[in-house]
């Protein structure tokens, strides 16, 4: 054979610290872009990726990768498969582009600071790659929304949300500067890429790429199981870097960022990944239900992940567990409620059909939210007809999570679920509100991190948001009419609900 | 009663792009517009203007003399988008591959000098620091530009860099089969960190990789410090190869070089896109003439090492200038 083998030139292609002589090392590596907790270079020597490729593995690898999913969009765009698609599959789509495109373009600059800033070599070369990999992120999932702008201005929003001061937008903006672009080297490491893309990115990409392969939507699940490639290289970043933060006496500190990732990520998926796997797809395409998801993924295989890597199951594991049961069940009917808040066509999930597969992946869910939050609003509806809900004024959102702080309608002690509660604190004067101990527990961890950041509840308090009407808000959400979202079905659902009345009557 | 406003309508593009008159390229329907932390100088992130890395964006981006232009409207005039960079580089790299493949199947290590093999390991091999540096520094432009379509050209160059790095590092690890005791796999830290010829580009890139202003950041690497390195190591380094026997060198470089003219072409774009305003044109200068002499120390330093090539540092330090000269900075 001509040519060396991998092995046999790669180590020296690492092989890149050295000691500085003309600047300090604290100048090169300085604490607030490094995050190395005072470890010194030496220290990181012994940093070894698990998943080895070299620039030119990773260049022919990733041509070969996007010619295969270009082409296979290429073939099927004159199909036009969204034209007969079910909505909650567009709503899907549009939901996934405007939440994540920009965040993955943004994701290159928190690679690329491990890739500065990270007193590694193997962990700044594979930063290298994962730099490229999110570019590639942000650009193929802006050029597969881009075909269809012209259905409907809500896929505008795959360039546009991250400008905006929309509520998810917020939610989504305030974890992923916490957890990448507002962290140090070493907390990208862990949090981005050990917790929330080891952990986490699954349940998106492949998840949804099982149910995007289901509903028929090849192009989208070709993307996002391609994309997932990708994540599960650049994922394994921080594992190495937890192994030496552990082994040199800092494994508090990683336990605490990972904690701190995981339960923010949980936050996150349960607002939006959540309801798109039991609600808004398509009920015979469903490969699992989002806690099934969860099971298999988080509370399977990342939870062996974290235990074989000498970190401990957090704290608040059974806390989100039990949280399986109900957050995103209440995410789902506050975003319902008030679709006029969101970029995508919001469908109510609720046919009877659907009512007993919810009720048959979550025990108690018909006497809890079917009994207590859908069977009024069909009632009233059936009475009234159907009008625009919007939250009522006095939604309490969470100081962390930035999303609506809920509970679990109808909750008695015995049943599933949990209260609606708040977990409040104050702090040097100020009265901050979270949604469960463990968003309280998050603040406490670094107060001055989080508290001068306004939640959009306390913008609104402050008079940030005129006029303070709902036209003034969904102003500050930049949705004007045409972006807004409706019910998703335009509420022909409520048929069915009229005819089981008519024949009850 | 006001009246409801008109529905928006669906566009033929993004909102952002619709009010051009020329339908977008794919590279300005993927590239443009997404560097959503560079709108508010005050906060760049949802987390309040006072966290640590808060305080280094409103100093080191907002706060930069560079200043006064939408610098999303900057565009490379490449219009290198990902996929494109990745066919571009797997040609470059199927290339470089059948370099190695037939240079290995005809022995071509046996054949090198050993005088010039004396002389890898002390100026060709320890260049995978050097290249390292530039891989460093361009990340913290991937970081720290204040538009999306910098940022795209900074995250391609940075790769480039660890393409030279892996190039030298294959290369050290295939000289060292035949000849195990020259040094080469084993002497490179020690070189970089002591021996005079590199001195001057290791205190030439610590004190770049410290220029945390974006825009000195930019100048002092892409119109300075890079080029000085380019045209040393892979001009210069490579003619004194030739000339010495070693002719892999230079086609291996040459290559390479193909990426250092598409760095220069986007750096000479966003220079003339900066100094549209004009006191800009006065920064630029200001930092060009701080870096300048420290780069040309540097090629000095090293040129003056290559064996029997007298002309190398009036030759490289010619090449710079030639290059800040075309960017019309006067
Ligand atoms: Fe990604
Ligand atoms: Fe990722």
């Amino acid at each position: 054979m001509a040519l060396l083998d991998r092995a046999e030139w790669y180590d020296i292609a690492r092989d890149t610290n050295w000691t500085p002589k003309y600047v300090t090392e604290d100048a090169l590596f300085p604490e607030e872009q490094s995050g190395t907790l005072g470890l010194p270079l030496e220290v990181w020597e012994s940093y070894d990726e698990p998943y080895k490729v070299t620039y030119r593995e990773y260049v022919r690898t990733q041509r070969e990768k996007d010619a295969g999913v270009y082409s296979v969009k290429a073939a099927l765009q004159r199909a036009n498969f969204l034209d007969q698609a079910e909505p909650g599959w567009v709503s899907i789509l549009k939901l996934h582009y405007g939440a994540f495109a920009t965040l993955e373009a943004m994701a290159s600059s928190a690679e690329s600071r491990m890739a500065r800033f990270g007193k590694a070599g193997g962990l700044r070369n594979m930063a290298t790659f994962g730099s490229l990999d999110e570019n590639r992120h942000g650009q193929i999932q802006l050029y597969f929304p881009h075909e269809h702008v012209h259905r409907s201005r809500q896929f505008d929003w795959a360039t546009k949300s991250m400008h905006t001061n929309e509520w998810a937008v917020v939610a989504a903006r305030h974890l992923f500067d916490d957890i990448m672009a507002g962290r140090d080297a070493v907390g990208v490491a862990l949090m981005l890429t050990f917790a929330f893309e080891t952990g986490f990115s699954n349940l998106q990409f492949l998840g949804l790429a099982a149910d995007a392969a289901q509903a028929g939507d090849i192009s989208f699940s070709n993307l996002a199981s391609s994309i997932q490639t990708d994540e599960a290289r650049h994922a394994q970043i921080g594992g190495p870097a937890v192994k030496i933060l552990i082994a040199n006496g800092k494994k508090a500190e990683a336990q605490r960022l990972v904690d701190i990732a995981i339960w923010r990520a949980w936050t996150l998926f349960a607002t939006v990944t959540g309801p798109s796997m039991d609600y808004y797809t398509p009920l015979d395409r469903r490969e699992k239900s989002f806690k099934e998801f969860m099971q298999e993924w988080v509370f399977g295989q990342f939870e062996r992940t974290l235990l074989d890597i000498g970190l401990e199951r957090p704290w608040y594991w059974d806390t989100m567990l039990a949280d399986l049961d109900t957050r995103h069940h209440g995410m789902h009917a506050g975003i319902w409620t008030f679709h006029k808040s969101v970029w995508w066509d919001v469908p109510p999930g609720i046919s009877r059909a659907e009512r007993a597969w919810l009720e048959e992946k979550y025990p108690g869910w018909e006497e809890t939210w079917g009994a207590h939050f859908w069977d009024p609003i069909i009632a009233r509806f059936l009475k009234d007809g159907p009008v625009d809900t919007v939250l009522p004024s006095m939604v309490q959102l969470c100081n962390m999570a930035q999303v609506p702080i809920t509970g679990t309608p109808g909750w008695a002690p015995g049943k599933t679920g949990r209260p609606l509660q708040d977990f409040p604190l104050e702090h040097e004067g100020r009265l901050y509100h979270f949604g469960s101990e463990v968003d309280r527990w998050i603040f406490q961890q670094d107060p001055d991190r989080y508290k001068d950041h306004l939640s959009v509840a306390d913008r609104m308090v402050a008079g940030m948001i005129q006029p303070p009407t709902l036209e003034g808000l969904l102003d500050y959400f930049s949705l004007k009419e045409g972006e807004q979202g409706e019910d998703a079905l335009k509420h022909s659902w409520l048929e069915e609900y009229r005819q089981d009345q008519a024949q009850a009557a | 009663m006001s009246t409801k406003p008109e529905p928006l309508k669906p566009l033929r593009t993004w909102s952002h792009l619709a009010g051009r008159r020329r339908r977008p390229s794919e590279y300005e329907i993927v590239s443009t517009n997404l560097m959503y932390d560079a709108k508010n100088a005050e906060s760049p992130f949802e987390l309040g203007p006072n966290i640590p890395l808060s305080k280094w964006f409103k100093k080191y981006r907002h706060g930069s003399p560079l200043t006064g232009r939408d610098w999303e409207e900057f565009r490379d005039p490449a219009e290198l988008t990902y996929r494109a960079y990745n066919i571009l580089q797997d040609g470059q790299e199927t290339y470089i591959e059948g370099l190695f493949d037939q240079h290995n199947e005809l022995r071509y290590d046996a054949g090198l000098d050993t005088a010039w093999v004396d002389v890898l390991p002390r100026l060709y091999t320890p260049a995978r620091y050097a290249f390292h540096t530039v891989q460093m520094a361009s990340h913290y432009l991937v970081q720290i530009v204040p538009s999306s379509t910098i940022r795209n050209c900074a995250t391609y160059q940075a790769a480039d860099a660890l393409r030279c790095v892996s190039h030298i590092a294959y290369r050290t690890a295939e000289v060292k089969k035949t000849y195990p005791d020259s040094g080469c796999g084993t002497a490179e830290c020690a070189a970089w960190e002591n021996d005079a010829a590199w001195q001057g580009f290791r205190a030439l890139m610590e004190k770049v990789l410290i220029a945390y202003d974006w825009g000195e950041s930019f100048v002092a690497l892409n119109l300075v410090a890079k080029p000085a390195m380019d045209e040393a190591l892979l001009r210069q380094l490579a003619a004194t190869g030739r000339r010495q026997g070693d002719s892999l060198l230079g086609l291996i470089a040459d290559t390479e070089y193909r990426d250092v003219q598409r760095s220069r072409t986007w750096s000479a774009a966003l220079v003339r896109f900066a100094i549209e305003r004009p006191e800009n044109l006065a920064v630029v200068r200001g930092w060009i003439e701080k870096w300048l002499p420290v780069a040309e120390q540097a090629i000095d330093a090293y040129c003056r090492a290559l064996p029997d090539s007298p002309e190398a540092t009036t030759t490289a330090t010619q090449a710079v200038h030639d290059f800040l000269r075309s960017l019309d900075l006067n």
